[in-house]
């Protein structure tokens, strides 16, 4: 059986019929070809398909289909504004905070999640902010200093 | 995971009346963390999802010093974590919530859910033991509160009777209760206990339970027993930490040996009562 879902993506409405036993993260992948948000491990431990979900972070892996009609939901598709990348993603490329690429979608979205609650966090807060998603790469570091990179320079997506 | 049919019901009622339906090939989905999982590996394959998130009823958490503390059964880990009565009142709850999973899963993942599926190594079962909780249930027949160690009589088993749903969890508000809430992993994020439990203090009576260490979580009745009234002295704390490893049995399994949960039991009762002798 399929179920009528209309919900929002990256602020575009959308109306689909979704199989029950179908994620969230492939709702996006498969039938919207938004294939940032990856699957690593299909369980919530390595965050590698974390979306914005109602304004908050989320494991696509752990959301059914049929959940999503009346939901908002902001992938990193949906960072970028008429071609500009945000401050986060131009972080990210700054401080390299990437290697493989792989985990760098759900750390955006969690880190771009983390910022729109608090713009400034500390050190740690980032530390533990970002403690949901895996990367086999970077060490941490270069991800760390680009969140605080933009927590120290801007708020609400100003510069300051 | 295989197909099945997808229910989402606005009231208690119409939950109750699909899941007599269905009956045993139901299953009740709130924060979907654990259930999503064990469709996908097979362990279950139900044919009808109830997923009672649509239901308002069972949100919101509520303290009064006469009622206590009411959970709804669709109240997420993060929201219990960050509630200003949880943090003041239940400090230690408010910790366990925390400590589960990442942040993603604890704005989806449920404290009715982590008691429901009855782990041994829930990390909120524990908290909820020293306080003495009580579920409540709702079903055709109406009704029910059951304390939480009478709800979980096993792993993975709970008494509720069939077509019955968790609607909330009340806590006792008990005045000057003060605890910590330990949980040791392999890793500090995202990572299942090795062994964890609470350790508190109300008056002169003292109240441990730890998980991961019995079928079931445990309140150790024997030590808390040994401890009432007393001061503690380097040699009581020592003494108790012992008769606690009498208290538990805890098995080999891929996160840890029983001598390794016997011996982390131990000290687990002995940080907890160490800060409440200096």
């Amino acid at each position: 059986m399929k179920y009528k879902v209309s919900f929002f993506v990256n602020e575009e409405p959308v109306e689909l019929y979704v199989p029950a036993n179908m994620t969230l993260l492939y709702v996006l992948r498969d039938m919207l070809n938004l294939t940032g948000a990856k699957d690593g491990c299909s369980a919530g431990e390595c965050g590698a398909c974390t979306v914005i979900m109602d304004g908050k972070p989320v494991n696509g892996c752990l959301v059914l289909a049929p959940e999503l009609d009346g939901k908002h939901i902001t992938t990193v598709e949906g960072l970028s504004k008429n071609g500009k990348l945000s401050p986060l993603q131009e972080a990210f490329i700054a401080h390299a905070a990437l290697q493989c690429g792989f985990c760098t979608p759900g750390f955006l979205m969690t880190a771009t999640a983390l910022l729109d609650e608090d713009p400034h966090p500390t050190r740690e807060q980032i530390m533990k902010g970002i403690s949901g998603n895996l990367c086999r790469c970077t060490g941490y570091k270069s991800i760390i200093e680009a969140i605080e990179d933009v927590a120290s320079h801007y708020e609400g997506g100003k510069r300051i | 995971m295989k197909d099945f049919l997808y229910q989402a019901p606005e009231s208690i009622k119409d939950a109750i009346s699909i899941y007599q339906q269905f009956q045993s090939s139901a299953v009740i989905m709130a924060g979907a963390t654990d259930i999503i999982i064990r469709m996908r590996d097979k362990l279950i394959s139900p044919e009808c999802v109830i997923d009672i998130k649509r239901i308002k009823a069972l949100y919101g958490i509520e303290f009064s010093e006469s009622k206590g503390l009411l959970i709804g059964a669709c109240s997420t880990l993060n929201e219990i974590a960050e509630n200003e009565y949880v943090k003041r009142f239940y400090p230690f709850l408010a910790q366990a919530a925390e400590s589960v999973g990442s942040k993603q899963l604890r704005n989806r993942a449920t404290c009715a859910g982590n008691i429901v599926n009855a782990s041994p190594l829930a990390d909120t079962a524990t908290p909820l033991y020293v306080c003495g909780a009580v579920i409540e249930a709702e079903g055709s027949e109406g009704k029910r509160e059951i304390p939480i160690d009478k709800f979980i009589t096993f792993v993975r088993k709970v008494d509720l009777k069939p077509c019955e749903i968790v609607t909330g969890i009340r806590v006792p508000h008990i005045p000057g209760i003060e605890g910590e809430f330990f949980k040791i992993s392999r890793r500090h994020e995202v990572d299942l206990s090795t062994v964890c439990g609470t350790v508190a203090k109300t008056g002169g009576e003292y109240r441990i339970a730890l998980g991961a260490v019995a079928p079931t979580p445990v309140r150790l009745k024997k030590t808390e027993a040994l401890l009432s009234g007393r001061k503690l002295t380097a040699s009581l704390i020592a003494e108790a930490a012992e008769l606690a490893k009498s208290e538990i049995s805890p098995i080999d399994d891929v996160r840890a040996s029983r001598q390794y949960r016997l011996d982390m039991s131990a000290l687990i009762v002995r940080r907890g009562l160490e800060r409440f002798a200096s």
